[in-house]
């Protein structure tokens, strides 16, 4: 138990102090899903869809069930005529929360679930209590997991924001156009290499685009 | 320079030429109507068409110019009969090859006194080796065909002629067609069926319904010829030979073919049935096989909206009205002309617009040829808006695949504003943000940017102190995994910890019954061996359960007065070669159990 003691201490050092330092004035600007969804906006109004949608999708990755936020990339996509997957029933469930929440909740139900087995391990006077907090715990953490499952494509999803990106064979500029892709289209980045990344569309086509042509979603 | 004057020194001798040659024709010319030249602009290796339209019945060669540079050569001849106020008037339709030998401007001469002179440029051709250039295959029209040699069934009496554009088309592309069929007169009896395709590889087009009817000369024989235009399709990419067939009834001539020259002289059908004897003969006429080559369509660079569209098109939209109130209905139309495969226009429109509802589209088409390849494709698209305020619809794009350029191609129309007043007597109704409203830059600043949003955004959002440095989530953050691991690592150790005390007293407890067991087993073998009173075997259990009790006391006790007595009894026993015990086992029998006792472990 002193263990357990030590390690919420280490936790607290190593995992909020940080942000608190953050919030005490460190000079890393802050964002938000608010300054992110506004700037998308602004981006909208000034007929710039790539660097719209870039901050929509920024903006949904922290604040993902805001109504405004879809609603506004519904309308630049459709005005870029750039077409969007419309996730699931279930996914839209993991998509409640931001993925800080679901992390936050993963990290109780790991502390839960260990603290049952512990004390599964130690005495048998509250047994029941403990399968309890053992299932409560993983169902936690497995929610976490699945989130992160969901979040995954969108860590390695580019935004075109150029009007339009030739999509090449060969990490070269030079190198033969397969096709090209409009503005505001995501795609899934695969490899890099000098200044070209490699990136797959939704239809399964893939080549190498000029890294000035793409923005991450999450940097 | 020397190239210059060169060419100065042909066109003048080209002006002199002509001025020769007209003077020569001048009189065989006053009974020409018509004279066109197509295209007017070539590349040296084409040809150009001059069609001649002369007054007469008569087939008599028309005069035509000489003009050095050009090589002019009739192809055919063809006699139409009209009737204007109720007299017949006979015109003949004459076809001449005209091919530059080089490039430069050429000039013929107007081959009617008040017609103006025909000019023909003609360039180098830059193309060679590169991919076809846009305007110089779509200027080559069903008449790149023109000088195709005829072939004559086998007795002469008809022929079927299929003419291509090209030869090199892809899957799906509509390629229009002219099917000519001459019939000879008096050697033809019926025409048992339209033409048909021999291959299965394309699909063809209904013929049109009322062939043109025409005649025309072939060898010196003159022939009717009915002309079906219509489009062909290939479905599958491959190497092809494309003819036509079809069936008609024929006289066929018993005499041999060299002994009936005569009756081929005897203009009238009549005088030649008359002289020759003749059986009908069904037969099914092909036109001559025509190569054609079908790729296929690339699937690199193919939009998703790609709808299988081959061909050349543009596309127009208009929002008819552009004022309305909420809810009325808009009709949002879209037009794609041009020419191809208009079957597989297809477009959704928009399908969703947020604050508007939309309907299914639905499309007209309007062909501007007998066969539908040329034309002009209309959607109409019911909408209503919702909300009042200034709105611009998004742009309207069709994509399609261009055989010329050999690339998919989108094409998108312009973005349409619409404003939509409150709809009357409904004072509920939103008012729309105005420049000065806050978060009404949905309206406000993009003015004059081209492709601004204006309208239908959300408005902005307060924006609050807190955020995040990174947008990525804490589970990929360092600070998270090494607390998230030491947590777990915590949880590991507390668990090992809980796990080894508890084996640690399962352990004490069985080491304290197997001494335990050792104490007894060592009492009973003492008790058995003072019973028996053998010494030997009393000192020896004895001795273990001395040194049990020692053990069991804490660091520095010693053991008891009799313990130690005894102790002194079993070293003596053990050294000596006498037992001095023999005499009182009871007592040292007492101190045994006494020092089993002691020696029990806790």
């Amino acid at each position: 138990m002193r263990l357990c003691g030590l390690a919420v201490i280490g936790f607290v050092l190593c995992g909020v102090a940080p942000p608190l330092r953050a919030a005490s004035g460190d000079p890393a600007p802050a964002l938000s899903a608010a300054s992110l969804y506004n700037e998308g906006n602004a981006y909208a109004r000034a007929g710039k869809p790539g660097l719209a949608v870039l901050n929509y999708e920024r903006a949904r990755v922290l604040a993902p069930a805001d109504p405004d936020i879809a609603a506004n990339l519904a309308i630049v996509r459709g005005a870029a005529r750039v077409s969007a997957t419309i996730p699931g029933r279930m996914t839209r469930l993991l998509l409640l929360a931001s993925p800080n929440v679901y992390a936050w909740m993963g990290l109780l139900g790991g502390v839960l679930t260990g603290a049952g087995v512990v004390a599964l391990a130690a005495t048998r006077r509250w047994r029941p209590a403990a399968f309890v907090t053992i299932v409560t715990g993983t169902l936690g953490v497995a929610i976490a997991v699945a989130n992160v499952i969901v979040w995954w494509p969108t860590l390695h999803a580019a935004v075109i924001i150029t009007p339009e990106a030739a999509v090449r064979a060969a990490p070269a500029p030079m190198s033969d156009a397969l096709f090209s892709l409009h503005e505001a289209q995501i795609v899934r980045i695969e490899a890099e290499h000098e200044g070209f990344w490699l990136v797959r569309t939704n239809d399964d086509r893939s080549g190498w685009v000029a890294v000035a042509n793409l923005a991450r979603i999450v940097p | 320079m020397g190239a210059v004057i060169a060419h100065r020194f042909r066109c003048i001798a080209a002006i002199l030429c002509v001025s020769l040659g007209f003077a020569q024709s001048a009189a065989a010319a006053q009974s020409v109507l018509s004279a066109v030249l197509s295209p007017t602009q070539i590349t040296v290796g084409q040809s150009a068409e001059l069609t001649v339209k002369t007054l007469g019945a008569g087939l008599e060669a028309v005069v035509l110019p000489s003009v050095a540079g050009l090589e002019l050569r009739i192809v055919e001849q063809t006699h139409h009969l009209e009737m204007v106020h109720g007299a017949s008037l006979g015109t003949t339709t004459t076809r001449v090859r005209v091919t530059p030998l080089a490039a430069g401007v050429y000039s013929l001469p107007g081959l009617t006194p008040s017609a103006q002179p025909l000019v023909l440029r003609v360039s180098v051709d830059d193309t060679i080796g590169k991919a076809p250039a846009k305007s110089a295959t779509r200027a080559a029209p069903a008449r790149s065909s023109v000088g195709e040699p005829v072939h004559l069934s086998a007795d002469g009496a008809a022929f079927l002629r299929l003419t291509l554009p090209k030869h090199e088309v892809f899957v799906g592309e509509s390629v229009p067609v002219e099917i000519e069929l001459g019939l000879r007169p008096g050697f033809v009896n019926s025409l048992n069926g339209l033409p048909t395709l021999t291959s299965a590889d394309f699909t063809l087009n209904n013929l049109s319904r009322q062939p043109l009817r025409s005649e025309r000369v072939v060898d010196g024989v003159g022939f009717a010829v009915l002309t079906w235009h219509s489009v062909i399709a290939p479905v599958r990419p491959g190497t092809f030979t494309l003819s036509v067939e079809s069936p008609i009834t024929i006289r066929q001539r018993l005499r041999p073919e060299s002994e009936a020259k005569l009756e081929d002289q005897l203009g009238d059908p009549f005088l030649q049935n008359i002289y020759g004897k003749t059986v009908k003969k069904d037969i099914k006429l092909a036109s001559a096989p025509v190569e054609l080559e079908v790729l296929a369509l690339p699937t690199e660079g193919r939009p998703a909206t790609f709808s299988g569209a081959v061909g050349s098109f543009r596309i127009a939209s208009e929002l008819v009205p552009d004022t309305a109130a909420a809810g009325d209905p808009l009709s949002l139309r879209m037009r794609i002309s041009g020419s191809g495969n208009f079957d597989r226009v297809d477009s959704a429109m928009l399908e969703h617009l947020d604050q508007w509802k939309t309907y299914p589209p639905k499309s007209t088409f309007a062909g501007s040829d007998t066969v539908g390849y040329q034309g002009e494709k209309r959607f109409e698209q019911a909408l209503i808006a919702s909300r009042p305020g200034s709105a611009t619809l998004p742009p309207l794009s069709f994509s399609f695949f261009d055989p010329v350029a050999r690339r998919y191609a989108t094409v998108t129309s312009a973005a349409l504003q619409v404003t939509i007043t409150p709809a009357p007597g409904d004072p509920s109704a939103p008012v729309p943000p105005g420049p000065t409203t806050q978060g009404s830059s949905v309206t406000g600043s993009a003015a004059g940017s081209p492709g601004a949003m204006t309208g239908g955004l959300r408005p902005d959002h307060a924006v609050s102190e807190s955020g995040v440095r990174t947008l990525r989530p804490l589970v990929l953050q360092a600070p998270f995994l090494a607390g998230s691991a030491v947590l777990m690592v915590g949880f590991a150790a507390a668990l090992w910890r809980v796990r080894r005390g508890a084996g640690d007293a399962a352990d004490g407890e069985r080491r304290r019954l197997r001494r335990l067991s050792a104490l007894q087993r060592a009492l009973a073998a003492g008790e058995a061996a003072a019973q028996e009173q053998d010494s030997r075997a009393f000192c020896v259990a004895a001795r273990e359960l001395l040194d049990a009790q020692r053990a069991s006391l804490p660091n520095g006790h010693r053991l008891p007065p009799q313990s130690q007595e005894l102790e002194l009894l079993v070293d003596a026993q053990r050294y000596a070669a006498a037992p001095p015990i023999a005499v009182d086992w009871p007592r040292w029998l007492e101190t045994l159990r006494g020092a089993a006792g002691a020696g029990e472990p806790a």
